[in-house]
């Protein structure tokens, strides 16, 4: 047998190998996604009004004001958010070599819901003018963090999968009970803020929060394709890692900080959204394949973004003029697909 | 490649290993040098996975220094460490969805670009590597179907693809089955031979340390009990020192453990000599009886493995025809036994000597078993009883487990014990 033999899967022609492949389909999916979400709606668009549209500036027609104001912000950040908590639930599942750990799972988004329930239900944060637009970003952002250490601390305590799915579960209840008392003195219309906000829901995104969301995201994504080749090392456990040059205690932390960055900010601004970050990466590992994170970083993105916004729009869809919860979505699609996968034995606790 | 030429691949200064408040092993001092196979052997516990993972710096030495081709191993940076050493670890990974291929090739880490891709150079070392360990045929299957002995192989293919200069191993061998263990020591030894790269491991199976090692490093009591060439190293005595042998006494010309057995079936004369003895002995052994044998020669494999199994051995010079002396000594050794065994031995001038055992014997009336299938030359049945023929070990265990001995198996008296253990 020769070396290209060997290489076979790189000898065959570009678009015949599967991960191009998958990422034609998912981006043309994903087009396809953006446009529907754009088009459908209680106003339906044709396709021709939607390029109509978008050429002109947004005051000049009702079609424009919906779509630039609420359906391209909508969208935007459902693809964005989508692709956020699947790059965070790719990242937790390769740190704690758990295939079924995501930002839900071990507590961050109920973390962050805590912080962000302080923010929005009490009026500690009275008078912090300064920091007002960016809040609740960085309250999300202190409460994944914050969880994130804990469920670590004792991860490093005791061994074994299921034990850390059941300390995130309890973070969980911790923390919603937290919350659930804070509701129970807070102010009326305070509260409901907070419970829509808890039900999770990409809609009524400003441009400045999706440009906040891109331009932090979209840093923090460059920078874990830029750690794939690591991230990869680290799918052999963390010694053989060490002893082929990764940095582990930086690498650790790196890890761990965009995670919990990617799902805070998405939690912050859209709410809890369960499920996407932990069966997402499961589907792209599937779909293309392999575990190499050089396709799996941008495979996950892509295929999150398009679950997210699938989800959003059927929950903004089926049952109009009333939206569905995004959570409880994103949870009929995932609870199956994690049982599925549980089933067939691909993934172990 | 086997000299102590040159400087060191990687040496040990007053090194001691362990944990913050419990040294598993203090003032380790050794040095290894390129293409040598350095085997640490010890009991569990002793601290050999705690000195393999101090040299490969996944914990901190508690004391004293490492250096790795003359320098001092915590200042080496990452990259440059992985370009010397790699490792083969006991932890089961299970990376998913990785080819065979592509889990070698990320052993390329070390080498290539920061996203990891790898050039014509990176797969043919990857190539290479997988050929080194006889495992080109698996380079397309995943890993995740592998079986025990091809994921050993396939993870010392990874190691190999880091080039590196130093490869350390924990317990190599163990889980695998004997093809696979004899084929990964194979391997490990033509990566000195061949490539000059220097393999320490930890080993369970002293036998085959010593048969591939270079230096060996008995380890227990919180330190180096013994450093060198396992010629002069593994002793019977250091050995049996090592693992606290009870039943069982490592012996360096047999290269392997024999296994004492309980003694208390009765007692068995052995009448061998010339490697015909060796079998016999151990099926006895195994078989629950005390051994006495004579008269045999020195250096005979007979007397090795007599020796170690703990039998009481009437033994004379090589070459030299068997004496009066020996024989009576013989015969006064063979009163007190259950039961005599001709093993079949070849007669000729020097011990022929050893027939008139088998008459005495017969004379006596004690039972004889012999392995001749026919009446052994010059004995005469007169007298006393007839020797039992068998033509194999297999019919002459069938007799031992049947046949109605004249004299009771009685438990050996605690004399007899004590005799047995002092000679």
């Amino acid at each position: 047998m020769t070396t290209s033999d060997l290489c076979l899967s790189d000898t065959r022609p570009l678009l015949l190998r599967r991960p191009p492949l998958v990422f034609s389909l998912l981006g043309l999916l994903s087009l396809a996604m953006l446009l529907a979400n754009m088009a459908v709606g209680s106003i339906p668009f044709t396709l021709a009004e939607i390029w109509q549209a978008l050429a002109e500036p947004p005051e000049a027609s009702t079609a424009g004001f919906i779509l630039w104001n609420i359906r391209i912000p909508r969208a935007i950040a459902a693809m964005f958010g989508g692709a956020y908590l699947a790059a965070s639930g790719l990242l937790l599942q390769i740190y704690f070599k758990n295939p079924i750990v995501g930002p839900y799972i071990l507590g961050i988004s109920s973390g962050a819901t805590l912080m962000v329930s302080f923010v929005m239900l009490t009026s500690i944060t009275v008078g912090w003018t300064l920091f007002t637009p960016f809040l609740s970003t960085l309250a999300a952002f202190a409460g994944a963090y914050g969880v994130m250490l804990i469920v670590l601390t004792i991860a490093n305590r005791v061994k074994g999968g299921a034990t850390l799915l059941i300390v995130g579960l309890m973070m969980g209840y911790l923390c919603g009970a937290v919350s659930a008392i804070l509701t129970a003195f807070a102010e009326k219309d305070r509260i409901k803020g907070f419970v829509l906000w808890q039900l999770g829901s990409f809609s009524g995104f400003k441009w400045d929060e999706i440009a906040l969301l891109l331009i932090i995201g979209g840093a923090i994504l460059v920078l874990l394709y830029l750690q794939s080749k690591p991230l990869n090392a680290f799918l052999l456990g963390e010694e053989y890692a060490a002893s082929m040059g990764v940095d582990i205690r930086r690498f650790r932390l790196l890890i761990l900080l965009c995670a919990c960055a990617l799902a805070g900010m998405v939690t912050s601004m859209a709410g809890p959204v369960a499920f996407i970050g932990m069966a997402v990466p499961h589907m792209a590992r599937l779909s293309f394949g392999t575990s190499d994170n050089r396709i799996l970083i941008p495979g996950a993105c892509l295929m999150g973004g398009l679950v997210a916004s699938l989800c959003d729009l059927i929950a903004r869809t089926v049952m109009a003029p009333v939206e569905l919860p995004l959570s409880a979505i994103t949870a009929f699609f995932g609870a199956p697909i994690v049982i599925a996968l549980l089933l067939q034995r691909r993934v172990k606790l | 490649m086997n000299g102590t030429t040159g400087q060191p691949v990687i040496e040990a200064c007053d090194l001691s290993v362990g944990y913050k408040n419990r040294p598993v092993a203090r003032d380790l001092n050794f040095s290894c040098h390129a293409g040598q196979f350095v085997s640490l052997l010890g009991p569990n516990g002793a601290g050999k996975t705690t000195l393999l993972r101090t040299l490969s710096r996944h914990r901190p030495p508690q004391g004293g220094e490492i250096r790795v081709q003359g320098r001092p191993l915590d200042r080496l940076p990452a990259l440059e460490l992985a370009r010397i050493m790699a490792v083969v670890l006991t932890d089961k990974i299970a990376p998913p969805l990785f080819t065979i291929f592509e889990f070698v090739a990320l052993g390329r880490y070390p080498h290539t670009d920061f996203l990891g891709r790898l050039g014509p150079k990176d797969r043919v070392t990857i190539t290479s590597s997988l050929a080194a360990v006889h495992a080109l045929d698996l380079a397309d299957r995943p890993f995740a179907d592998l079986s025990d002995g091809e994921r050993q192989k396939v993870l010392v293919a990874r190691a190999l693809a880091q080039e590196p200069r130093v490869l350390l191993l924990d317990e190599p061998t163990i889980h695998l089955d004997l093809k696979h263990r004899v084929e990964v020591m194979t391997i490990l030894r033509d990566l000195c031979r061949n490539k000059g790269i220097t393999v320490i491991a930890s080993l369970h199976d002293v036998d085959v340390a010593a048969k591939v090692s270079d230096r060996v490093a008995l380890i227990r009591d919180g330190g180096l009990v013994a450093w060198g060439t396992p010629e002069t190293v593994l002793s019977q005595q250091a050995v049996t020192a090592l693992y606290d042998f009870d039943k069982a006494e490592f012996n360096r010309h047999l290269g392997g453990i024999e296994l004492r057995g309980a003694g208390d079936r009765g007692r068995a004369f052995v009448v061998g000599g010339m490697g015909s003895g060796a079998l016999v002995y151990r099926m006895l052994t195994k078989k629950g009886f005390a051994l006495a044998t004579g008269v045999i020669h020195e250096n005979d494999l007979d007397c090795f493995v007599a020796r170690s199994l703990g039998a009481e051995c009437i033994a004379v010079d090589p070459m030299e025809p068997i004496n009066e002396a020996a024989i009576d000594r013989a015969k006064t050794l063979m009163a007190a036994c259950d039961l005599v065994v001709d093993c079949g031995f070849p007669v000729g001038p020097v011990n022929e000597a050893n027939l008139s055992l088998v008459q005495a014997a017969l004379e006596r009336g004690t039972t004889v078993l012999s392995l001749r299938g026919e009446l052994p030359p010059g004995i005469r049945v007169n007298g006393g009883g007839a020797p039992v023929l068998c033509a194999d070990a297999g019919h002459l265990i069938e007799t031992l487990e049947t046949f109605p001995f004249r004299r009771p198996m009685t438990a050996m008296t605690a004399h007899d014990e004590e005799l047995r253990c002092n000679p």
